[in-house]
């Protein structure tokens, strides 16, 4: 009989009490799992907006609460382009609309130009015309979502397009979304003259960094998003997102270490006579600890195992849902291993709760 | 007195308890020789289990030394080592852990030692093997007699080869047969190994079998502290 072997007969000799532990903790991780997931994944998705186009970085309404309602103006936007760090300033406007059974379409005006010079990768058919106003190019995940190909007439916000094109960028936010001439985006969303955001490419040879701190320098009214980290001067829901995040998992993790802690000291304390015993056939305290503190540990990595699995199930399960999928990429999230260096630590910390007073 | 050395050396030993109120032990000296029998008698009270545990280390005195293989016990600080390398101990209730089988049982004060998994399992067939329990490796206490249950806890007493066996009580919850058994089985331990064996009990055949009674009262031992003569003489003279 190995030492692994008698912590697992300890485990398994309380058969209910170890399995409503092992539950009790899982639901604990399967919550901060899937919560981390669907968090990484909203961030992933809002990595991917920056950069539209292939941009080095987005500009937008310094102090937005939201990038939806930042607005920048159409001459502000251009003088960004002429800018001679800058080899193109493409301005962009946001407008969600509802469509088909996806509730957050992201209907994005671009102009014709910018979309010609620098195509996305076409599936089928091609880019809008410069001056058409009811051409639509759709992404590859929304055509498939509406069924439509190219050729098709869709329905947009009681407005009517034709589809000329179909195409795939790989980001998920742009392909369950679509592309249309910016002044016809403009009229739909009430916003003319305005636009969203501005996709800014550094000129050869220019740092991208250093093109972002002089447009912040010379425009105080914008800010500049090379990454995700960023986002927070546009976009307040990053960080309750996050925020949220940690506060749930703390809890969650706090209410199972509260349940391994209350399984092990019962468990110590119904186990006198048997550590009695065990101390009079000459066993020390440490190994009586070490007994108690790896039957603990052997319960959380037990429950980390099963919690991480359900939480992946729970994530896939969510990201069924069309309001979460047209917004997240589904992602593995690396939380998996923090949490078990976490749970290794809580471990850690019981040991602490029990004291023995061995006679010798 | 044994000639052999001695396996077991009490010097002045005393032990209160409620903080000096109550005496269990009031100065108590005992030799015993090694691969000597000893039954410790006395009424209720007398103060026989409180010997036993101080000897087991199980408990600490407040005065005198207790002497195993020449080191003074009383002084130990790793007690624990102690229990594991030099006695071993049966108790009235064979204190098997419920959720393991007899091997098991027997290999759990192995795990204080250096041997390895395969070797714990074969040192813990060769002594079911020794108190007569072959073929009952796997069998759980719950599988098992009273007698058995009992052997068991022998050879787990036997694991890593004590100096000495204590026993309190090891037939007190047997059947006669049963108990003999267990008695057989601690003389031919005594004869074939040399083990001391140092056993607290009411029962006059339990005392009728050792070199020696060791008579207490009151804390104090009356007669056979040092292997007087005619000390083996009348289990009468243990007391119920």
């Amino acid at each position: 009989m190995s030492f692994l072997s008698l912590i697992l007969k300890n485990l398994l000799r309380q058969r209910v009490r170890t399995i409503l532990t092992v539950i009790g903790i899982s639901i604990g991780i399967t919550t901060v799992v899937a919560l981390g997931v669907i968090t990484d994944s909203l961030k992933a998705t809002a990595g991917e907006i920056i950069q539209l186009g292939g941009a080095d970085f987005m500009v937008a309404q310094e102090g937005a609460a939201d990038l939806a309602f930042s607005i920048i103006s159409e001459e502000t936007a251009a003088e960004l382009a002429k800018r001679p760090d800058v080899e193109r300033a493409e301005p962009a406007l946001f407008h969600i609309v509802r469509s088909g059974s996806n509730p957050y379409f992201a209907l994005l005006g671009r102009e014709a130009d910018d979309v010609a010079s620098n195509p996305p990768q076409l599936v089928e058919g091609g880019v809008f015309a410069p001056g058409s106003a009811d051409e639509i190019m759709l992404g590859k995940r929304s055509a498939a979502d509406i069924g439509a190909e190219v050729g098709d007439i869709v329905r947009v916000e009681d407005r009517d397009f034709n589809v000329v094109g179909i195409y795939e960028t790989g980001r998920l936010y742009e392909d369950a979304g679509a592309y249309a001439p910016l002044e016809t985006v403009q009229e739909m969303a009430g916003r003319q003259g305005v636009v969203t955001a501005v996709f800014v490419t550094a000129a050869p040879g220019s740092d991208p960094t250093t093109v972002a701190a002089g447009i912040e320098a010379d425009f105080s009214d914008l800010a500049t998003i090379a990454n995700v980290g960023e986002y927070k001067k546009v976009d307040q829901g990053i960080q309750l997102l996050d925020a949220a995040n940690i506060a749930i998992s703390v809890l969650a993790v706090g209410i199972g270490a509260i349940g391994v802690m209350n399984t092990m000291v019962m468990s110590v304390f119904e186990r006198t006579r048997e550590i009695g015993i065990l101390r009079a056939v000459g066993w020390s305290g440490r190994r009586i600890l070490r007994m108690v503190i790896s039957e603990s540990l052997l319960l959380c990595l037990v429950s980390a195992v099963v919690g991480s699995a359900l939480g992946v199930l729970a994530t896939r399960a969510v990201l069924l849902i069309d309001t979460v999928t047209c917004c997240s990429r589904n992602t593995t999230s690396t939380y998996l291993f923090a949490h078990w260096w976490w749970r290794w630590w809580l471990a850690w910390r019981e040991r602490r709760t029990l004291h023995f007073a061995p006679c010798g | 007195m044994s000639e052999a050395p001695a396996a077991l050396s009490i010097r002045s030993l005393v032990k209160t308890f409620e903080e000096g109120r109550m005496r269990a032990l009031d100065g108590v000296d005992l030799e015993v020789g090694a691969g000597e029998f000893v039954a410790v008698a006395g009424p209720s009270g007398c103060g026989k289990s409180t010997l036993l545990h101080l000897i087991a280390a199980l408990d600490r005195a407040d005065k005198g030394s207790i002497i195993v293989r020449g080191k003074d016990i009383e002084k130990e600080i790793n007690l624990s080592r102690y229990r594991a390398r030099d006695v071993g101990l049966v108790f009235q209730l064979d204190n098997l852990l419920t959720n393991l089988t007899a091997s098991e049982n027997v290999q759990v004060p192995m795990f204080e030692g250096t041997k390895s998994a395969g070797e714990r399992r074969a040192r813990a067939e060769e002594l079911l093997a020794l108190v007569g329990l072959t073929g009952k490796s796997n069998s759980r206490p719950s599988q098992l007699s009273g007698g058995e249950r009992q052997r068991v806890a022998i050879a787990r007493a036997l694991a890593n080869d004590p100096a000495i066996l204590l026993a309190d009580e090891p037939t007190g919850r047997l059947d006669s047969a049963s108990g003999r058994r267990i008695l057989d089985l601690l003389e031919e331990l005594r004869e074939t190994r040399g083990l001391t064996v140092i056993v607290v009990t009411h029962d006059r055949e339990v005392a009728a079998r050792a070199d020696r009674i060791v008579e207490m009262l009151d804390g104090r031992i009356v007669t056979g502290a040092a292997g007087e003569e005619g000390v083996r003489a009348s289990p009468q003279a243990v007391q119920e």
